[in-house]
């Protein structure tokens, strides 16, 4: 049987939709449709500050941001230094502690990295992702 | 049989494109959650249609580099590869442009440390394969379809 190209066309694409959707499924507890990090790892400014002396707080901005400003307390810990601070950064932390990490803004992906860093190679567990990133944080408490 | 060094090279090309269509989407399918952060630092789509992408791409690629090894909707499989390769190509070349540093995820965290000239050179020969095999489909229907010289 002969198929014209766009009916060619349309049944791989149908037929690629049924194994995407079975995994779509399957890996709906491993992502959020909603945003790149998923709600579980998320920490809005609120809760973080209810945490109080628990948290230990991470600059994931570049260092000239961190220098502008920041949370008060907070550690800077960005990629393009991170064998230089990340002993600064253990030296403030310890066990039982949460760990809190911001980047500029919601959208930004320097929080979501460094947090997985931690994770991954620190094996650090607790560590959350500050919803809204270092605007929202402002926002409260400016 | 006529042409048979041409329908060798022929069904060479068709294997070697549907096997790196195939082993990337292999790839990417075992980590989308990965694919849909990659497609996220394009900074060009919603973060909800890159998820549905990361779901779907690796499949359609597994789809059609199978359909051009079984010969079963070829024309098909050599149109969406080759959209999907311009796409790609485009996407890269913006990114760039745009001055984004980022890793394409085309062949999942194999790729990652590949430079653009790398991402580019890879595109454009996987499209030129394509351009050829399409030439070689559409003359291959052209010259079934024409009456057979009597002789």
């Amino acid at each position: 049987m002969k198929f014209s190209l766009p009916r060619q066309v349309l049944i791989l694409a149908a037929l690629s939709l049924v194994p995407g959707v079975g995994q779509a499924i399957y890996f709906r507890d491993k992502i959020s449709w909603q945003s790149p990090i998923p709600p579980s790892e998320m920490v809005s400014a609120d809760q973080a500050r209810e945490w109080g002396d628990t948290t230990v707080w991470i600059d994931a901005r570049p260092d000239d941001e961190f220098a502008r400003d920041h949370v008060p307390g907070a550690v800077s810990l960005n990629e393009d230094r991170w064998n230089e601070l990340l002993p600064q950064f253990l030296a403030v932390w310890s066990p039982g502690k949460k760990v809190v990490v911001y980047c500029s803004a919601q959208s930004c992906d320097l929080a979501r990295e460094v947090a997985e860093r931690l994770r991954k190679e620190a094996q650090l567990p607790d560590v959350f992702v500050l919803e809204g990133g270092w605007e929202a944080w402002v926002k409260k408490n400016r | 049989m006529r042409f048979s060094l041409g329908n060798f090279l022929w069904r060479i090309l068709d294997l070697i494109i549907a096997a790196i269509f195939i082993y990337a989407g292999v790839l990417k399918a075992l980590d989308p959650v990965q694919l849909a952060h990659d497609i996220d630092h394009y900074k060009t789509l919603p973060w909800a249609v890159g998820v549905g992408l990361a779901f779907y791409l690796p499949w359609l690629e597994i789809f059609c580099g199978l359909a051009l090894i079984f010969r079963l909707f070829y024309r098909g499989a050599l149109s969406i590869l080759t959209l999907l390769v311009v796409v790609f190509l485009g996407a890269t070349i913006a990114a760039k442009v745009r001055g984004l540093d980022i890793t394409c995820g085309c062949f999942g965290h194999a790729s990652q440390n590949w430079s653009f000239p790398t991402h580019l050179a890879l595109d454009l020969g996987i499209l030129a394969t394509l351009a050829v095999l399409c030439y070689c489909s559409v003359a291959r229907a052209r010259a079934s379809a024409s009456p057979m010289p009597t002789s």
